[in-house]
Formats: structure tokens, sequence, C-alpha cells
């Protein structure tokens, strides 16, 4: 069941400030964050967290598509490394 | 093995009794593994040309040159496919290979050394490159952005790194 409307997204209150703390202090800083279950907000886009994945903090550059997301779909608590083969990194 | 092949699959055994094989492909999209022209294997011993027949659970059923038997499919089982690097299309600016960033050295904007590109991954919000260096007591993963990385120097096989604040420890 879906979470009620009237409640708004859940965000762990905390996130809130560090976020806001960081965009006041304009600093190029990557925010550590453990709340997983935290939702990815409009206020957020453009900054960087880095978000715990039960052993180390996965950087998580937010974009406007991600609003709406949980923090903990972009980092993986298990690790794949696979083959590099003929895959590409795009610079954005 | 030559240092400009890329791993790029691997013949996982026979496939039916007519020696065609099962090949696993690591490619992004794994059909483009029969585009990149003959595959060798890792001793540079042998070279196969690939010919997909059809997909099958875990791979392709493919005909590979010189491999007209089962036996001989089988006696294949686990040999690894490497394609020549200069096989692979060109990218346009700000694009590349995993293949290519991996190995890069890591400096920062002074120029001091951070450490080493061990892989490249990405986790639905980006690439991130993971640095490893003899400073780092664990890898350090640092966003693929221009800001981040202001500077990738294939030739020279370096990159330049600015990182923000956290991302490798003081």
């Amino acid at each position: 069941m879906s979470r009620s409307v009237w409640k708004g997204p859940f965000v762990d209150s905390y996130v809130l400030k560090k976020a806001e703390k960081s965009r006041e202090s304009g600093r190029n800083e990557v925010i550590k964050i453990w709340s997983r279950r935290s939702t990815i907000l409009p206020q957020f886009v453009g900054l960087t967290f880095g978000v715990y994945n039960g052993k180390k903090h996965i950087p998580v550059n937010v974009s406007e598509d991600m609003i709406g997301q949980k923090f903990g779909e972009y980092a993986p608590t298990r690790t794949y490394y696979g083959h590099a083969a003929d895959k590409k990194a795009k610079r954005k | 093995m030559n240092d400009e092949r890329i791993c790029v699959g691997v013949i996982a055994g026979a496939f039916g009794v007519k020696g065609e094989v099962r090949l696993k492909s690591f490619c992004a999209e794994p059909e483009d593994i029969a585009t990149y022209g003959p595959l060798w294997t890792e001793d540079d011993s042998r070279s196969f040309t690939v010919e997909i027949a059809r997909p099958v659970k875990n791979g392709f059923a493919a005909m590979v040159s010189g491999v007209a038997t089962k036996e001989a499919a089988d006696a294949l089982r686990g040999t690894r496919l490497f394609a020549d690097r200069a096989a692979l299309p060109s990218l346009p600016d700000d694009e590349y290979y995993h293949a290519d960033l991996i190995g890069l050295d890591v400096v920062d904007t002074g120029g001091a050394p951070l450490g080493r590109v061990t892989a490249v991954h990405n986790h639905g919000a980006g690439d991130l490159l993971e640095i490893a260096g003899p400073g780092l007591k664990n890898p350090a993963l640092l966003p693929f952005t221009r800001a981040a990385v202001p500077t990738v120097d294939l030739a020279a096989r370096r990159i330049v790194v600015d990182p923000p604040e956290g991302v490798f420890p003081e």
C-alpha cells in the first residue's frame, strides 16, 4: 500500500538540516548520510550525498529525475565488478 | 597477453552436438561480441571468428572458426576471448571505455599522486571511479563529473581530479 499523500514524503530531519547547511555554505562537499530510507526532495538537486551502504559512503549526485526515489536505491549493498569489456562511462 | 586487447567474453562449453559453442558475452550489448573482428585467446595462440546463431540461456549459441565437432567445442570450455582495442568504435567527447579508464594514474590539481583507477561503477546516479592508492585504507569513490575530474589525459595515462571534501581522507 502506498504512503498517504497528506503525510508528505518521508525524510529524516537530520538529512534536511545537513543539506540546508551545505547549500548555505556553498562548499563543494559530500554530505555523509546513513538514512537510506529518506526520499529525495527537489531541494536536494545539485548536491552530492554520501549514502551509507553498510560499509562505505557511496557518492550520489542528485539530479532532477531522481526526485521521489529513496537514497538507498542509488547505493547498492552488494558489489559486483563484472568485466569492463566495451562498457562506457560518460563524464557529466 | 597483449595490453591492447580487452576481454569481451568466454566460451562456456559446447552447445548441442553439431560443433556449436555456448558463448557468454561481457559486452554492454551482448550481441556486439561478434562485431569486433577476430577474437584472440589469452596467450595469443589462437584467433577465432565468431558467428552468433541464436540466443540461448546464459549466452549465445555460436559457430566459431576452426571448431566443427562437439569434442573440439568442449575442449575450448573456459577460454576467454579478447578483442583488439582498436576494433572498438570511437566515442564522442566526454565518453570513455571503462577499459581505458582503469589503470590511469590519479593526481590532484597540484600534481600530487593520489592513486590509480581500479574500477568504474554506475549505480544509477552517474558513473563513479574507484580509486585505490598507497595512502588509502579503503578505495575511494569519486563521481565522474567535469567538476570532480576536470582532465582525462589518455595519452599521458593520467587523470587530474578536484575531489569534493570527504571523498579522500584528510
